[in-house]
């Protein structure tokens, strides 16, 4: 049997077996290492995809621990000194003069000259089985860190929200990059054909700052953007009938339109006319299948209790169990934006709010994915564009009347659960006052090298050739795979 | 005039000049060749597998194969020409230890036999280097021998004959008149042809009628529109700024200069100038600043807190990459951070590029300042360009005035001795080699107020005080600019010094005695604001904004001398009141005062030349604000004095700079004859010169893409070492040096060529063995058969219903488009769909906000227009069904279709075949017209049963959606009639017979006939026909 031959039988046999559920139990290792053989040969730096089918599953570099992502991008940065990194230290000396030693070369988005040290606003609490620290505002999160790896090390080097949303999730500053979810569909494509790989949920009534370069494609062919899922309206854009046409008229309009087209196909030949036959007959179907993943109506009421949902608005706990029932489905991507957590001011009302509108839902969604086997094999983020600083802000150079926290790039936490990541753990550290990173230090671009690495996906070698270079989601230069959290 | 580099005449470099001349005999070339060609060979070999280690970015052991010196003798040792067995690069490929092997085993696997064959060989043949084929100018060819030369009718078919029969493949037969002028008309104008000219053009029989019809499409005003929207898409046209709140911004006008400029046929050489450089030409009409928007469509980022320079460098290396990717077709981005991977271009020279533009007044500020007033109405154009120019000239006129009287005066430094600021600024007085200064310390307050008292000589009379503002840094703020400032107000008064004998009390109760300013001249009017408003409290004040990079002075001119006394001080009021809501204070951070006693600055405010020139520029400023009209971003130029240095960004982070450098062009460009351009205009110039190799190359390339599908090199922004070579090169140097030489320039001319020659004439037929051969049709073996673009789509359904507007030019417009899209962030913009005429004009007037692009277009793969996109990536989806089946858009279009052709009474079999023929060009066969009856008759019946459909339906309706909109504006002029009236405590009677005022809501049932026909009609807009050209 030629090479060629050989890594195709290969190819085939993998790609048979990533989309069998169970397959994990057995062969991996010896599946995997065949794969990292056949894998060598291959030096092609862009993925070859066929632009008949663009969103067809193709093998991955290995064999991925995430099948599916869920990633909750909280829109504005939450304060991560309030929720997750409890810092004794800045208990004792809130109030004071933040030292100079940390200020030295340091810019801000709004605080200048020297800031005072703010405590959290709520106590922490210490979760008994794992020894984790987290805030009294998040009771029922506190009762999943068992499945929860934080990772405290965080940090950014851009301090406004658009850009920086740019760099986490696109791994450039500039808009016109491809989106995490975006690259995930490119290079592992989707399993479920009636649905798109990659959708995205909004709540807190605004988009990010970033918009929608957020999900964007950038350069990678459209079809690999992120799809908004709506909870108001049609789920998907233009997804229902016409005011007045019935789903048996669409039916007859669908099946005219594609034999019209198979007459037309006879004379001029061209394969792009059967694939539009084809597409005409998915979106036909996707009319029901995305109805349906949508329809929240269809969920047990312990399920609703579960989430604390309200079907037929737009919510986060809504999406949480939209985002369950489209993974259940086999969506390869959702990703969940939830605005409100920019708190310059007020943060003693305005988290606990936030606080109360995701602790339920999140842990519902934890909680829901691991009765029903998904979690393993689905990785959800928990993440902000940056963190918030330790010091109280002082916009202009004057302290702010109520309790707020400044932008803050050197340090921040982000958690992440199931997907082959291990629990009840936290990885890195900051500083006694919480300022910087200080062991283990973990950049935006490593932790979506870690992202895609727990997808099966090298990233060094997921890339898409555009402007003479083979473009990355982690950019130029190397990332580190953070493999310590990896179970 | 020579084609070759001036590099190449290097002693070395000598061999290469006699092997470049044909430097497209790979054209054609088979397995086996006789005799090794570089670039068709050995570079290919190369780049697959050598450079990633030994090429621009990294150059393992000294070694790089993208420059011959590097790899032949006398610098390079790698290889001996005519030696293959004593050259060290045979060896190394040839090497069985895994040690020694090149490339490493880990880097890669090892050269083909066939591929040690070939290298043996060039070496052999005594290793003749060649420069990559995009590099040398193209030259007109000598036609090719053919077999069927009968099937050309011009040049470029010889050339794509020659291949077809080289791969014994015939061209098709010739499309009908019908499918030809379909096609051509959507590739002309972007729109199907008018029923008239169809009627005409298909029933004729003598063949200059093809020339005759394409003639009339390159007149008709659709032609401009449709080859605007290709240039949105390079321009990355928007109309927002782009980040967080993305608010709106007027860019129109460009979008509107776009479409004028082709339907005049201005040359692609004017063009180039325009666009690139249109504030450079002097006498120029208003348009060529208006073209210059091109480079101001980059985003701006107003979010609070974000450094301006950081934006305006996002913006500058946007403008230097999108420059090339749309004139060169080159992917110079790579440079940035490192001399190019596979081209002989090094790091440096990205920013001697980039110097070309470094230089322009806009900085990322919020209002998107430099702009142009533009008028509403384009009569008034050449009023507003003499005004523009009268006021610059003017104004130029005070600046030159107030250096030369500052030069001849002598300036005495006065000493301050207090000052003090409000808020947390700290003020410092410090003492230099020349003079005694103000520095700001800590932090620094936004709106201090400075009070400043300095010693100044006593017992003379002043004439003028001198405030000048420097960056901490002068050398580096040449590059890398600090904070700005805005004296919002400047006041001077004088103070008594309290005498020792005298109690402090009494002191503190002598007023200061305010000494009235009746002149402030600047030493520049950038980057804003009249010098003048410093002593205005109510104006915007004068500055350096957003940074400070120079020196600056402000003259502040008494009305007439002051005389201090012994015990006098001057003391100084300064007020910085502007806001930028961005990262720093516009407060001055660094100030020295001084003043002079040089009688001419009283002279100069009261001389009649300079009393009349500020009255002349006032009048010339009255008569700009006289004008209605928008103003528009464009690119103008800093003053010498104020142009920013550029230096080298290290490894591409613009914190890091390295030497500063001079605008200039590449070396491997620098042909014999070319002179290193120093402007934008000089640059602009050598683009569209005979010394460019690229820019005429690139421009048949994109039109030929537009036209046939792909472009005869396919990777349309990479004619590069890394994009992929020409299918026809012959041809597309043919091509490109007639478009250049031949054709002036003359865009229509060349799109006249391209569709009447035979093969654009083809049918876009496809056989099972061209299928075979030539699966993507690169080779031309059949006509071009593609999906219409985001823009066609929509226009071609609007067109083919009849409801398409015919409206030009003007705002943005706001189609039905579904609820909710407009959500971003911080803003509060609301989507208002418009009804009449602006809701049917073409796709290019929908409004382009960047955070929410129109979600249809979207789906058709435009793009969302943040960067330049020079090829959009046909696909083929789900989601675009969707739309076309579903959006209200289509479904309006699929109702005037229904609408459009018959009385109600007529025989619905005819009525459905002349909306095909509508749609399609031609009448449908027996078999579809079956099918499409089917539909017909199996919607009546559905809709005869259901009243509750039919009246759902109605808002497809024309009419109701504009009695709707009608009755919407009764409806609130009605409620506040009712308000009113209530305020005015009316009679509930009084108040129940205004609201019966209100006509009820208009309601429409449509008939089961017409809901079955828009049915029918949906069916056919949906067609793979209609949505292909």
């Amino acid at each position: 049997m030629s090479m060629e031959l050989t890594h195709n039988l290969l190819q085939q046999e993998l790609l048979k077996h990533q989309t069998r559920r169970h397959f994990l139990k057995q062969g991996t290792v010896a599946l995997g290492a065949m794969w990292m053989g056949a894998q060598a040969q291959a030096s092609k730096p862009s993925l070859e995809r066929d632009p008949q089918k663009p969103q067809a599953p193709v093998p991955t570099h290995h064999m991925p621990r995430a099948k599916r992502v869920i990633y909750l991008q909280m829109t504005g940065a939450p304060s991560q000194l309030d929720l997750f990194d409890y810092k004794p230290e800045l208990v004792k000396h809130s109030g004071k003069d933040c030292p100079a030693e940390f200020l030295n070369g340091k810019r801000f988005a709004f605080i200048t000259g020297t800031p005072q040290l703010l405590g959290p606003a709520f106590p922490f609490h210490q979760e008994k089985q794992t020894g984790q620290w987290i805030s009294n505002q998040l009771p029922l999160l506190e009762q999943m860190l068992p499945e929860i790896c934080f990772v405290k090390s965080m940090h950014s080097d851009q301090f406004n929200h658009a850009p920086a949303q740019l760099l986490a999730l696109t791994g450039n500053v500039n808009l016109g990059y491809a989106s995490l979810g975006a690259w995930s569909v490119y290079g592992m494509g989707s399993e479920n054909q009636n649905l798109p790989g990659f959708v995205v949920l909004l709540s807190g009534g605004q988009s990010p700052d970033a918009g929608k370069g957020a999900w964007g494609n950038g350069f990678l062919p459209s079809v690999y953007q992120g799809v908004q899922c709506r909870s108001e309206g049609d789920p998907v854009l233009y997804l229902s009938n016409p005011k007045g046409v019935s789903r048996e008229l669409r039916g007859l309009t669908v099946d005219a339109i594609s034999k019209i087209n198979r007459l037309d196909h006879q004379l001029t030949g061209d394969p792009e006319t059967t694939t539009r036959i084809s597409q005409y007959e998915m979106a036909f179907r996707m009319q029901m299948s995305a109805t349906e993943a949508m329809d929240l109506s269809q969920e047990p009421k312990h399920i609703h209790e579960l989430y604390g949902t309200n079907p037929g608005r737009e919510s986060f706990s809504n999406n949480c169990l939209l985002a369950r029932r489209l993974i259940e489905r086999d969506v390869r991507f959702v990703q969940l934006f939830d605005w409100g957590w920019d708190h310059h001011s007020s943060l003693d009302k305005n988290l606990p709010n936030k606080c109360k509108q995701i602790d339920r839902p999140i842990a519902a969604l934890l909680t829901d994915l691991k009765q029903r086997g998904l979690l393993e094999e689905t990785l959800v983020v928990f993440a902000g564009e940056f963190g918030r600083t330790p010091m109280q802000e002082n916009r202009g150079g004057v302290a702010a009347k109520s309790p707020g926290r400044d932008h803050h790039v050197d340090a921040f936490t982000i958690w992440m659960a199931g997907g082959g990541v291990k629990g009840g753990m936290s990885y890195g550290e900051t500083d006694e006052i919480g300022f910087g990173a200080a062991v283990n230090p973990v950049t935006t671009q490593d932790l979506n090298a870690t992202i895609l690495h727990l997808m099966g996906m090298d990233p060094h070698k997921l890339s898409y050739a555009f402007q003479g270079l083979n473009q990355r989601l982690i950019g130029v230069q190397p990332a580190n795979i953070v493999h310590d959290l990896i179970a | 005039m020579s084609r070759f580099p001036r590099f190449l005449k290097q002693p070395f470099y000598w061999v290469i000049v006699s092997l470049l001349a044909p430097c497209s005999v790979f054209a054609e070339q088979p397995a086996a060749p006789q005799a090794i060609d570089f670039n068709t060979h050995i570079r290919p070999i190369f780049t697959a597998h050598c450079t990633a280690c030994h090429g621009g970015v990294k150059q393992a052991g000294d070694i790089s194969f993208v420059r011959g010196n590097s790899v032949l003798p006398p610098e390079g040792w790698i290889v001996e020409p005519g030696e293959a067995l004593n050259s060290i690069l045979v060896e190394r490929i040839t090497e069985t230890d895994p040690d020694l092997v090149m490339p490493p085993p880990e880097h890669g696997p090892p050269l083909s036999p066939k591929e040690i064959a070939l290298l043996k060989q060039w070496i052999n043949e005594g290793a003749e280097w060649g420069n990559h084929w995009a590099f040398s100018l193209p030259q007109k060819a000598d036609l090719p021998k053919l077999k069927q030369e009968q099937w050309c009718r011009s040049r470029i078919d010889h050339f794509i004959l020659s291949r077809l029969e080289k791969q014994n493949l015939s061209p098709a037969t010739q499309a009908s008149r019908l499918e030809w002028l379909r096609r051509a008309s959507f590739d002309l104008t972007g729109l199907p042809p008018d029923p008239e000219m169809k009627q005409w053009f298909v029933s004729g029989t003598r063949p200059e009628d093809y020339e005759k019809a394409v003639d009339q499409l390159l007149a008709s005003p659709a032609y401009g529109e449709r080859w605007a929207a290709m240039w949105l898409d390079l321009a990355r046209y928007a109309d927002s700024q782009g980040y967080e709140k993305d608010s709106l911004r007027t860019m129109w006008p460009y979008r509107d200069w776009l479409i004028r400029a082709h339907n005049e046929n201005m040359g692609y050489d004017q063009f180039t100038r325009y666009q690139l450089a249109g504030d450079f030409i002097e006498n120029a009409p208003l348009d060529a600043l208006i073209a210059t928007g091109f480079h101001r469509n980059t985003p701006t980022n107003s979010e609070g807190g974000t450094d301006d320079e950081e934006f305006r460098i996002s913006s500058l290396i946007d403008r230097v990459n999108t420059t090339w990717e749309v004139w060169q077709g080159l992917t110079f981005k790579c440079i940035q951070c490192h001399s190019h991977p596979y081209e002989p271009i090094e790091h440096d020279e990205y920013y001697q590029f980039m110097a070309f533009f470094n230089t322009s007044q806009d900085w990322d500020l919020r209002d998107d300042a430099p702009k142009l007033k533009v008028p509403n109405s384009a009569e008034k154009y050449s009023q507003m360009k003499q005004l523009i120019d009268e006021f610059a000239r003017l104004d130029q006129q005070r600046v030159q005035l107030t250096a030369q009287t500052s030069q001849a005066s002598t300036w005495v430094p006065s000493t301050p001795v207090k000052a003090e600021s409000t808020g947390l600024t700290e003020l410092v007085i410090l003492q230099t080699d020349t003079s005694t200064e103000v520095q700001t310390r800590g932090t620094v307050s936004h709106n201090s107020q400075f009070t400043i008292e300095s010693t100044v000589p006593t017992g003379k009379e002043i004439t003028a005080l001198q405030l000048a503002v420097l960056p901490l840094d002068l050398e580096k703020a040449l590059h890398t600019p600090e904070a700005g400032f805005v004296f919002s107000e400047v006041k001077a008064s004088l103070v008594t010094i309290p005498s020792e004998d005298q109690a402090d009390e009494k002191a503190a109760d002598q007023k200061p005695i305010p000494v009235a300013l009746k002149w402030a001249l600047g030493d520049e009017s950038q980057p804003f604001g009249k010098a003048q408003h410093t002593l205005d409290p109510n104006s915007a004040g004068w500055g350096a904004k957003p940074k400070i990079s120079h020196r600056r002075e402000l003259v502040l001119i008494p009305e007439s001398p002051v005389t201090l006394a012994e015990n006098q001080r001057l003391q100084l009021i300064i007020k910085h009141k502007d806001a930028p809501g961005d990262l720093e204070q516009l407060v001055a951070n660094r100030l020295q005062i001084a003043t002079s006693i040089d009688p001419h600055w009283t002279e100069l405010i009261s001389s009649v030349d300079f009393l009349q020139r500020e009255k002349a520029l006032e009048k010339a400023e009255a008569g700009i604000r006289s004008i209605p009209g928008n103003t528009v971003p464009i690119m103008r130029q800093q003053t010498k004095a104020l142009e920013r240095q550029t230096a080298v960004f290290q490894r591409g982070n613009w914190l890091n700079k390295e030497q500063a450098v001079s605008p200039g062009i590449p070396a491997v460009m620098q042909f014999e004859g070319v002179e290193n351009p120093h402007n934008r205009l000089e640059l602009a110039d050598w683009l569209v010169s005979e010394q460019n190799p690229l820019t005429a190359r690139v421009a048949v390339n994109r039109y030929w893409e537009q036209l046939f599908g792909q472009g005869l090199v396919s990777t349309i922004t990479d004619l590069g070492s890394s994009g992929v070579a020409p299918s026809h090169p012959l041809l597309l140097d043919d091509l490109a040096w007639r478009f250049q030489h031949e054709m002036q320039w003359d865009i229509k001319a060349l799109l006249k060529e391209m569709v009447l020659c035979s093969t654009y004439r083809q049918a876009a037929v496809t056989t099972p063995e061209k299928q075979n051969q030539d699966a993507t049709n690169q080779l031309l073996s059949r006509g071009p058969r593609t999906r219409l673009s985001a823009e066609m789509v929509r226009d071609n359904a609007l067109m083919v219903s009849g409801l398409l507007s015919r409206d030009m030019y003007g705002p943005p417009v706001m189609p039905p488009q579904p609820d909710g899209i407009w959500r971003a962030a911080r803003s509060r913009l609301r989507w208002n769909t418009d009804v009449g005429s602006k809701r049917y004009r073409r796709g290019l007037y929908t409004i382009w906000r960047r955070s929410s692009p129109y979600p249809s277009f979207m789906a058709f793969d435009a793009p969302q227009r943040v960067i330049c996109s020079g090829q959009r990536v046909a696909t083929n989806t789900p989601l675009q069904a969707l739309v076309t089946l579903n959006d209200p858009v289509y479904m309006e279009c699929a109702m005037a279709l229904a609408q459009l052709n018959s009385p109600q009474e007529a025989d619905a079999t005819l009525q459905i075949a002349q909306m095909y023929e509508a749609a399609v060009g031609h009448g449908p066969t027996e078999e579809k017209l079956e099918l499409l009856k089917q539909v017909y008759e199996q919607s009546l019946e559905r809709l005869s049963e259901s009243s509750e459909a039919r009246k759902a339906m109605q808002i497809y309706h024309r009419d109701f959606i504009e009695q709707t909109a009608e009755w919407e504006k009764q409806k609130q002029a009605n409620e506040k009639k009712v308000k009113n009236a209530e305020k005015e405590k009316a009679t509930q009677e009084q108040i129940a017979a205004l609201k019966a005022e209100l006509p009820s809501r208009p309601e429409l049932e449509i008939s089961p006939e017409l809901g079955a026909m828009t049915l029918t009609a949906n069916v056919i807009l949906n067609l793979d026909t209609v949505l292909t050209k």
